[in-house]
């Protein structure tokens, strides 16, 4: 099955019920599904054909969904790009992708001018809220065109969606998502729709993000209907929920608790929430206790994978976030809850190994490998790190380290590498440390991940000056504005020099240990 | 009747199916009805 049989299957089973809530709007499946129609007509009209590349730069939006399944309905590959990224940083993967197409919000549209001299491959930009000098207006071209259906031949392991991850070392990597990864993961895990019972999700994990691109296929193939959030702030999401009656959401954790320690919390009515789904962090105790409390009716879940995995491979479920039985059972469960990620979900295998490769015991601290059909067969254009992603019998080095206990529950032991985690959004140190590194002041300098109550991980610069060269913390910060927000270093360390090994390579663990 | 919105499965072959139009009749595989596969225990993670 192919990622547009979703929404093809839910229209056939509920065409009046709502599929997306958005700004006072709403769009039931049938003429939803008309718009899509239109526009992947418009597209077409525009030359774009199977395999050809859009990106799309704009907050969460209806426009969005209806752009990813127009361009499915085509076999074009829809890439969806970070809105908090900076111009650099987008010109460096609209450029990788060479993108045909580019769809975008208006307040992005001088941004995209200034980029566009160096984007050859860019043929029309599409503006996506309002009418732009120069651009084509998003509106114009669904009532233009025409709303018969389209048919594309596509086969389920093509490439549907091409998405961009930061890694530990420079520049984000492409990872092509297949339509065969999202049909293993929906048709294995999703319910189609029920015509009578209906259900709402609320969509607040940026679409740009696999875990916010899983949760809407979810919605679209169990007929669901989403409430769609631009972005994530916490009243709004509170509003939506009690006014909505939201049944399912899903939460970093660092959404969850700003919901939960909110002042007005008891103002709002929160009990039509079925499941809380929450990941892409760790998640500090304190919160989901507090959060089991004040949700009674929510069954959480903790949701681990990576978007070269296509989302979710391990899953740790609602009977794992009850806390009771004899005092060994409670300990075991309590244990659970602070550090495991659950079990593979059924068509994914888990293993763990050592430096050398070796399948480790049960208990024993190792590099978490993934495998199943949901797993990328390799980065975009980008063989060196594809080679580095992968063991030579074709398991996926998921970069996390962990163990397996006895009944098959996998727990988390920290990072097999260096990436930073901030409120979800991976930050590549190296690509901080670049930017750093070109203050006329600095020497050399080391990006790490600190502690944070609030976002998980913190970026946190180690430097070194030129001798008699001088320069403040707030210099450095201030030199990094180039970068994305959440990608600047909170706080700044100066030292004389850094700690290396014999070999002269930076020993990060040390400084972690010591600055972290 | 094949009911909307519900899947079947083969209890032979295992074949599924998913109901996208009402009909008066069962479907069938492997020589008899397919009886109604039940929804899932756990919510899925989304």
């Amino acid at each position: 099955m192919n990622t547009t049989d979703f929404l093809t299957i839910a229209t056939a089973i509920c065409p009046d019920r709502p599929l997306m809530i958005y700004q006072g709007q709403q769009w039931t499946f049938d003429q939803a599904a008309e718009r899509i129609n239109r526009l992947a007509n418009a597209f077409a009209g525009l030359g774009i054909t199977k395999g050809d590349r859009l990106g799309i730069l704009q907050v969460n939006c209806n426009q969005y969904i209806e752009t990813y399944f127009a361009a499915a309905k085509l076999g074009a590959i829809f890439v969806p790009l970070n809105f908090r990224a900076k111009a650099d940083e987008l010109s460096y993967m609209l450029d990788n992708a060479e993108a045909k197409l580019l769809l975008m919000g208006s307040r992005y549209v001088g941004m995209v001018d200034d980029m566009l001299p160096n984007l050859p491959s860019v043929e029309n930009c599409i503006c996506i809220d309002e009418k732009c000098d120069g651009k084509l207006f998003y509106e114009d071209l669904i009532s233009d065109a025409s709303p018969e259906d389209v048919f594309t031949e596509i086969d389920d392991d093509d490439m549907t969606i091409l998405m961009y991850t930061a890694g530990t070392t420079g520049r984000p990597k492409g990872v092509p998502l297949k339509h065969s990864g999202f049909d293993s993961y929906i048709t294995g895990n999703v319910d189609p729709p029920d015509p009578i019972t209906e259900e709402k999700n609320i969509l607040t994990v940026p679409l740009y993000h696999v875990a916010g691109i899983q949760a809407m296929m979810a919605a679209v193939y169990g007929g669901r209907t989403m409430a769609l959030m631009s972005q994530f702030k916490v009243e709004d999401w509170l509003q939506l929920v009690n006014d909505e009656k939201v049944n399912r959401a899903m939460l970093v954790p660092t959404m969850l608790k700003w919901i939960v320690d909110h002042p007005d919390f008891d103002k709002y009515d929160l009990s039509s929430l079925k499941v809380i789904t929450y990941g892409a962090a760790p998640m500090p105790y304190e919160v989901i206790k507090k959060a089991i409390e004040l949700l009674p009716t929510a069954r959480f879940i903790n949701a681990f994978g990576q978007t070269e995995t296509a989302s979710t491979i391990t899953f740790l479920g609602p009977d794992d976030h009850i806390i009771e039985g004899t005092e060994e059972e409670k300990e075991k469960k309590l244990k659970r809850l602070t550090s495991s990620i659950g079990k593979p979900l059924p068509d994914v295998e888990v293993k763990i190994i050592d430096s050398e490769g070796k399948t480790l015991e049960n208990y024993d601290v190792g590099e978490i490998l993934a495998k199943g059909p949901r797993i990328m067969s390799g980065y975009w254009k980008n063989e060196a790190k594809t080679a580095e992603a992968f063991t030579e019998d074709g398991w996926l080095k998921t970069g996390d380290k962990g163990y397996i206990d006895d009944e098959g529950y996998i727990y988390l032991a920290g990072r097999a590498d260096d990436l930073i985690i901030r409120g979800g959004e991976n930050i590549s140190p190296k690509e901080v440390e670049d930017v750093i590194d070109s203050h006329p002041s600095v020497e050399e300098a080391v990006v790490i991940g600190i502690s944070d109550p609030e976002w998980g991980q913190e970026c946190r610069a180690i430097v070194v000056l030129k001798e008699s060269e001088k320069a403040t913390e707030v210099d450095i910060i201030g030199h990094c504005s180039s970068l994305a927000g959440f990608k600047r270093p909170k706080s700044v360390v100066f030292v004389d020099e850094l700690p290396r090994n014999q070999v002269g390579k930076v020993l990060k663990v040390k400084l972690r240990e010591q600055y972290g | 009747m094949g009911e909307l919105g519900k899947r079947y499965e083969c209890e032979d072959c295992g074949t599924e199916i998913l109901c996208t139009k009402a009909a008066e009749t069962i479907p069938e595989c492997c020589g008899k009805e397919m009886p109604i596969k039940g929804a899932r225990e756990l919510p899925s993670s989304d």
